[in-house]
């Protein structure tokens, strides 16, 4: 049995759930966290919006059907959250991130946990650039080192698809840096 | 802050396939950082929080439902209740129209004049009329006729026997051959 299959059983058992879920916070608090600042932009934000996460996997990991992988399903979370808080922030309904990023750039720009360069600056409005799926394709993959299985599962796309979407990326980004 | 100069080299930029410090590889390439031992103070402010939230939740009393039924069941009721309904409504409507339909129908073909009465008849109706008129003219006409019948001789079997044969004569003339 997998590692995720025994901690799903651990959290789903309530004499082991707390135990269990301070194991599943060393292990995805991470990773959930870059997820969630590459949406939100500034620290401050992220830090909201991570918590509020964890909380509710804590509350809905007793339905979890074990489906999708225990990381697929905590990645959409951390993903609707994120959407959820930006739209509570900016009292507007989004419909991607797409949407969402233009507003947002510059608050990153400002954050006080941002330590750019031009280059950092420029990579990061290249990826604005992108289309939804590009910039989730490539975040995933190259940020969040994610297998082009697993994005596949999240993103209900076919492997070949992300690849050849990545590979687009990663050539539009080295044009645009290298110009 | 020093600033980082992993990506001002042409030659490795986005080459490099990541494995390693999710952190450091960030702060590398989009120049976002988070404060020091973040993500342990970050582990014990969530557990707290969830704390936190059991014990109010614990506390709020807890939602009195009068009625229970799982999810899939109250669709599965729901569509039942649904269908049931509609189907009371068609039925109801499909009955109504053969009874507007025969009423009609059995009105014209009880008219005297049968020829007349055919000609108010629409041509589409035309087969449902004449078995209409077959079933007023000969069946019901026959019903009647077999209960004057049977009228007759109930009253047959009262008479006396002297004015039996004028009663048959008379009754006879007057049922069966008038």
């Amino acid at each position: 049995m997998s590692k995720d299959k025994v901690l799903v059983e651990k959290l789903q058992n309530p004499a082991l759930k707390d135990s269990a879920f301070s194991e599943l916070l060393d292990m995805y608090q991470e990773r959930l966290y870059w997820n969630i600042r590459k949406i939100v932009h500034t620290h401050e934000n992220a830090d909201d919006v991570l918590q509020n996460t964890f909380i509710r996997i804590y509350k809905s990991i007793g339905n979890f059907q074990q489906k999708s992988s225990l990381h697929t399903w905590m990645y959409r979370i951390s993903y609707n959250e994120s959407i959820r808080f930006l739209e509570k922030n900016n009292k507007k309904k989004f419909t991607n991130i797409e949407e969402v990023s233009r507003n947002n750039l510059e608050v990153l720009f400002e954050d006080e946990y941002f330590d750019g360069n031009e280059i950092q600056q420029k990579l990061n409005i290249i990826i604005d650039n992108f289309t939804d799926k590009q910039k989730r394709v490539f975040q995933m993959k190259y940020f969040d080192d994610l297998s082009f299985r697993q994005i596949s599962e999240i993103l209900e796309i076919s492997e070949s698809t992300l690849k050849s979407t990545y590979y687009t990326c990663v050539k539009k980004i080295e044009q645009e840096i290298l110009k | 802050m020093k600033k980082s100069l992993k990506n001002n080299s042409n030659n490795i930029f986005l080459k490099d396939s990541f494995k390693g410090n999710l952190s450091k590889h960030h702060k590398d390439f989009l120049g976002t950082e988070i404060p020091e031992d973040y993500f342990v103070k970050s582990k014990l402010s969530i557990l707290d929080k969830i704390k936190e939230e059991i014990k109010v939740e614990a506390e709020q009393p807890k939602k009195q439902m009068v009625f229970y039924m799982r999810p899939q069941f109250k669709y599965i009721a729901a569509a039942s209740l649904v269908f049931i309904l509609s189907l009371t409504v068609w039925l109801q409507n499909i009955n109504n129209q053969n009874d507007f339909n025969s009423f009609n129908l059995e009105s014209y073909a009880l008219e005297d004049d049968v020829l007349i009465a055919s000609l108010l008849v629409d041509e589409s109706e035309l087969n449902a009329f004449a078995e209409a008129t077959l079933f007023t003219e000969v069946l019901v006409k026959a019903e009647v006729k077999e209960q004057r019948m049977d009228d007759l001789i109930l009253n047959s079997l009262i008479l006396d026997d002297s004015l039996l044969d004028n009663y048959i004569d008379f009754e006879l003339v007057e049922t069966v051959v008038l």
